[in-house]
């Protein structure tokens, strides 16, 4: 990808429209230097992660709620279809408009966006949930944290773990762009200015760093809980 | 417990017909019949886990269920799939997998285990939720001759110690007679008892 990069950039021939690599990492150790990246990296992070939050109690729970129950499923549907098809862009504009230019509509708009895609897929995760292991939690008379920590949830755990990491990509390709028209911080933000002053190797070092910060993320804890979730798969430990 | 069923139906099939049946601690009932006939729908009925019939079942008996396949959690230990489902402490469950054979395999998850370990594992588990009658449904079908021969000794000796009743469902007629179980018969259409 570096090489095809440096290719690109010589061909085009035009520093200011397809900035080199090298460029690109200036402009990268510059905001690291003066320690804007951890400023408005945190600041996208935090709202990252809050919207993850709220999107995935929330999917998890009506997706639950849906799988286990016809007539919930029945009544919520129309709703889930017309929440998935509603643009992003439309949400964040309404949030906005409704709540006001401020961090609850930001986060608000955001988790709104994910929450109809983790319910989807929590949803089919709860319809295949098995049976057998239903009849032994009545059975035995298991209460209902009980079972849904040690029947429901473990089933559940790989369609969360797929919504989680599907939801953690959407969401900060959202976060951006609710920073991008209504929030004066943030890599969103940034990349705002930026393209106002045309400056594309500063939008690709702001662009770079975040992804950078979502990798550590998916390889740092993503992976790690993913792995001890699934050890009762190995034949042996 | 005592069962007082008028009738059990799938859509408009009736598969049960009036079916009266008592047991008590220390009184042991085998159900016999061919496959399909309502041996396993009457013990789910029992076992409160089908409530869509007509009639009563009574009694305030703790009861406990070992199914026709294991059904362990697989995704906790075997220690855990006996504490976590009956509440009994981890002591009396690690003194209960050392009676059925289980001894230092507390650790493993289910699937670690071999077919006829995790049956004397929900066999285990039966006895850990202290039952006055332990439901079995079909619990030695698809093993080998020689385990399935153990199993039943082995359920005999623990229901010998606790004093549990045993509703057992099979369609091995040697079954019963090696419990020391009164043998009835599931028969017609709908389906009702009769003393063998």
């Amino acid at each position: 990808m570096l090489v095809l990069w440096v290719v690109v950039a010589h061909l085009a021939d035009d520093p200011r429209r397809v900035p080199g690599p090298g460029a690109v990492w200036a402009k990268l150790a510059g905001i690291v230097a003066s320690g804007e990246l951890w400023f408005h990296a945190g600041m996208t992070l935090f709202r990252v992660l809050a919207s993850f939050a709220l999107a995935m109690a929330v999917g998890v729970a009506a997706g639950l709620w849906m799988g286990r129950s016809r007539a919930a499923d029945h009544w919520l549907n129309p709703a889930l279809v017309i929440a998935l098809n509603v643009p992003a862009l439309v949400v964040i504009v309404l949030a906005y408009i409704w709540i006001g230019l401020n961090e609850v509509a930001a986060i608000t708009a955001v988790a709104l966006n994910k929450i109809p895609v983790v319910t989807v897929m929590l949803r089919e995760g709860t319809r295949a949930l098995r049976p057998d292991l239903d009849d032994m939690a009545a059975a035995f008379r298991m209460s209902p944290v009980a079972r849904l920590r040690h029947v429901v949830l473990p089933q559940l755990a790989p369609h969360v773990a797929a919504a989680a990491r599907a939801g953690i990509s959407l969401i900060w390709k959202i976060v951006l762009v609710v920073e991008f028209l209504g929030r004066s911080n943030g890599v969103g933000f940034k990349i705002h200015l930026l393209f106002s002053n045309f400056d594309v190797a500063g939008v690709l070092a702001w662009a770079l760093a975040f992804v950078a910060v979502m990798l550590a993320i998916d390889l740092c804890i993503l992976r790690p809980w993913e792995a001890r979730a699934n050890r009762w798969r190995r034949d042996a430990d | 417990m005592r069962i007082d069923l008028q009738s059990k139906s799938f859509g408009a099939r009736a598969v049960l017909g009036p079916v009266r049946l008592s047991v008590g601690r220390g009184q042991r009932v085998a159900l016999l019949g061919p496959s399909g006939i309502g041996k396993s729908t009457l013990l789910r009925i029992i076992a409160g886990l089908d409530r869509a019939f007509e009639g009563r079942v009574e009694g305030g008996d703790r009861l406990a269920v070992v199914f026709q396949e294991p059904t362990l959690l697989p995704w906790r230990r075997a220690l855990e799939n006996i504490t976590i489902p009956t509440g009994c402490d981890p002591e009396e469950a690690r003194a209960l997998m050392s009676k059925v054979g289980l001894e230092g395999r507390e650790t493993q998850f289910p699937r670690q285990m071999s077919l006829g370990q995790q049956r004397r594992l929900a066999l285990a588990r039966a006895f850990a939720a202290r039952p006055d009658i332990l439901l079995m449904d079909e619990p030695f079908a698809s093993l080998d001759p020689d385990t399935a021969a153990r199993m039943i000794d082995l359920t005999g000796t623990l229901l010998d110690g606790s004093g549990a009743g045993l509703i057992l469902v099979t369609h091995d007629e040697a079954e019963p007679a090696r419990l020391g179980a009164r043998a009835l018969r599931l028969s017609g259409s709908p389906a009702v008892l009769q003393d063998r």
